[in-house]
């Protein structure tokens, strides 16, 4: 899905310098993340590890675009998220990252090839290409017999896949997984974990994976570990 | 996967609560339609029912009371005036008393040219000029009864202490003005009368006016020729003697145009409670959305396009079904059922109402969406995902 020539022009995917994050919660101040710099290499899996409140969701939260920091800078795929507006952000990431949730957050309405089919909405692509796309990333997560089937019709681990579809059918530089496992038993976990290493070495795939388990460190390059805010195991990965 | 696809999936998530939000719609708009109808309808009434070269003459007092019958000829001598009848209510029933319909005595020699719009034809006219007891009906009550031309028929008389029997000779048409009245001969309703004191009076006088600008001359003619004497008169134009009848109905109206856009409001509110409900139930959806790239503009568009539609459909069902009802109304007023409906019978909705009641029921979907969709729009991403995980 990668091409080469892209990988080759972006040694460094994600580079995060100097960032903080504060929030405020009712009359609570509370510093998500403090002064962290820290840069991923394109291709490689990474797992931002640590406890609860550690700042790993708001760290993958800033690498998605989905938010912005107090101060410091965060460059992915060599674009300076904080120069981009909102809607020049959501466009950046409709184009450059895919996201993969917990809970897996389907469309109940849609079936599993039209959940896949949700991003390329925002493509200039016709609808038979489109659908061509969605059964391409269907078969690559396995799942190309489930196309038709709707979410509540899927297993949590199905429902996953189909999810990790929806993140890479726009051929996206950078994949962010928020706990992907966090809700799936033993074996599913396996599988979907598997399926994210498979991605990553097959088409050189960055992703940055949240997670809490510990199975997913035998399938990751690096753990970057944070805790109270602040890396904790080096700031390269 | 397309847009309208994604709008039309969401509006079909919860089939039921669409459903009746969407009859809640079509309801409403229904209601509007009929009673932004009603003033046109009751117009059309009046200028189907009444002419404006004609005029009524009555006692001042009111109708019930009796005019001298020798008014009819002082009014023949006024300036403009064409032709003269009367009528005398005679307050028959037929077969029972719960089959009461207007039936008067009048002269038959000129009703086609006092009543041309009646359309009575020729043939009928000249019968009843020569049968004694003929009457001629209208069809709408010839059809209520099974009455049929040459058919004799006897009316009980509720004023009068005779009953009479007439020979039909003619029918006014239902497409007319005045399809439910029965009218005879006054001559036969006289002799009918000469066992009981006789028949001296008359209960309305019409005047015919060569062309409508002599009418207010001739009324004012009609208030002279009658001041002092023994019973002062009222003279108005038909149109204005029907538009009085109906004046009442005037608040009336007000009251249900004031009730029906109400009833719009509360339509609103209850969309827009739903809409916003909807938008809180799709919150982790709407968040995802946003994080895989939507923008706020195809969210709003989004969120908007469903509300609007099913505003717009609710809106077809109930102007169509206004539309409908209207054309019913119009059938049966036609039919036998057309006393049974009296006014309602002559409603008719024009295309401009049924476009109106569109247009108001995109308004409801616009106005009870906009704000639930906005806050959709607007969503804050990160805070909506970490209340979700």
């Amino acid at each position: 899905m990668a091409s080469g020539d892209r990988f080759a022009k972006l040694a460094r995917m994600i580079d995060v310098r100097d960032v903080s994050r504060v929030y405020t919660r009712g009359a609570d101040t509370v510093h998500a993340l403090e002064h962290v710099s820290l840069h991923i290499d394109t291709g490689r899996f990474v797992a931002l590890m640590g406890p609860s409140g550690s700042g790993k969701s708001t760290l993958l939260h800033l690498l998605a675009g989905l938010d912005r920091p107090d101060t410091g800078e965060v460059v992915v795929a060599g674009e300076r998220l904080s120069a981009l507006d909102e809607d020049a952000l959501a466009t950046w990431r409709s184009r450059h990252v895919g996201l993969v949730f917990q809970f897996y957050n389907l469309l109940p309405v849609l079936s599993a090839i039209e959940n896949v089919e949700l991003p390329l909405l925002l493509t200039d692509l016709k609808r038979r290409e489109r659908r061509e796309r969605a059964e391409i990333a269907l078969r690559v997560v396995g799942l190309a017999g489930r196309a038709h089937h709707r979410p509540q019709q899927l297993s949590g681990g199905e429902q996953q896949r189909v999810a990790i579809a929806r993140a890479i059918v726009t051929d996206p530089d950078l994949l962010v997984a928020d706990e992907p496992t966090g809700d799936l038993d033993a074996k599913s976990a396996e599988e979907i974990l598997g399926l994210l290493r498979e991605l990553n070495r097959a088409f050189q795939k960055t992703i940055v994976m949240v997670t809490h388990d510990p199975r997913g460190v035998r399938f990751v390059d690096a753990v970057v570990r944070l805790d109270k805010g602040v890396l904790v195991n080096g700031a390269a990965a | 996967m397309t847009w309208t696809g994604l709008v039309v999936r969401n509006l079909f998530r919860h089939p039921l609560r669409t459903l009746f939000t969407t009859l809640a719609i079509a309801l409403a708009i229904f209601l509007v339609c009929a009673v932004l109808t009603l003033p046109a309808a009751l117009q059309a009434i009046f200028d189907r029912a009444a002419s404006n070269v004609r005029v009524s003459v009555h006692h001042k007092a009111g109708l019930v009371y009796w005019l001298p019958f020798a008014f009819v000829q002082k009014v023949r001598t006024l300036p403009g005036v064409t032709a003269v009848n009367h009528w005398t209510w005679f307050g028959g029933v037929y077969d029972e008393p719960k089959n009461m319909f207007p039936n008067f005595a009048v002269d038959p020699d000129n009703v086609g040219e006092m009543w041309p719009d009646y359309r009575i034809d020729a043939v009928a006219l000249d019968r009843f000029r020569k049968v004694r007891n003929g009457a001629v009906v209208g069809d709408v009550t010839m059809r209520k009864f099974g009455w049929r031309v040459d058919q004799e028929v006897t009316l009980r008389g509720t004023i009068f202490p005779v009953d009479l029997t007439f020979r039909i000779v003619g029918v006014i048409p239902s497409t007319t003005g005045n399809a439910v009245i029965l009218l005879f001969n006054r001559k036969y309703l006289e002799e009918a009368m000469e066992d009981h004191g006789g028949l001296k009076n008359v209960g309305m006088i019409w005047l015919r006016a060569e062309r409508p600008s002599d009418v207010d001359g001739i009324m004012r003619g009609v208030d002279a020729l009658f001041r002092n004497s023994e019973a002062e008169v009222a003279a108005e134009t038909e149109k204005a003697f029907f538009a009085s009848m109906f004046s009442s109905m005037q608040g009336f109206i007000r009251i249900i145009l004031a009730v029906g856009f109400l009833s719009v409001a509360a339509v609103v509110l209850i969309a827009a409670n739903t809409s916003a409900m909807g938008v809180r139930e799709r919150t982790p959806e709407i968040a995802i959305l946003k994080s895989l790239g939507f923008r706020r503009a195809p969210i709003l568009g989004g969120l908007l396009a469903e509300s609007l539609a099913q505003a717009l459909v609710g809106g077809l069902l109930g102007a169509g079904g206004a539309i409908a009802m209207s054309a019913a109304l119009r059938a049966a007023g036609t039919s036998a059922y057309a006393q049974v409906l009296g006014p309602l019978g002559s409603f008719r909705m024009s295309p401009m109402v049924a476009g109106e009641g569109i247009a108001i029921a995109l308004t409801v979907g616009l106005v009870a969406g906009l704000v639930p969709a906005w806050n959709g729009a607007r969503l804050n991403v990160v805070e909506a995902l970490r209340r979700l995980f």
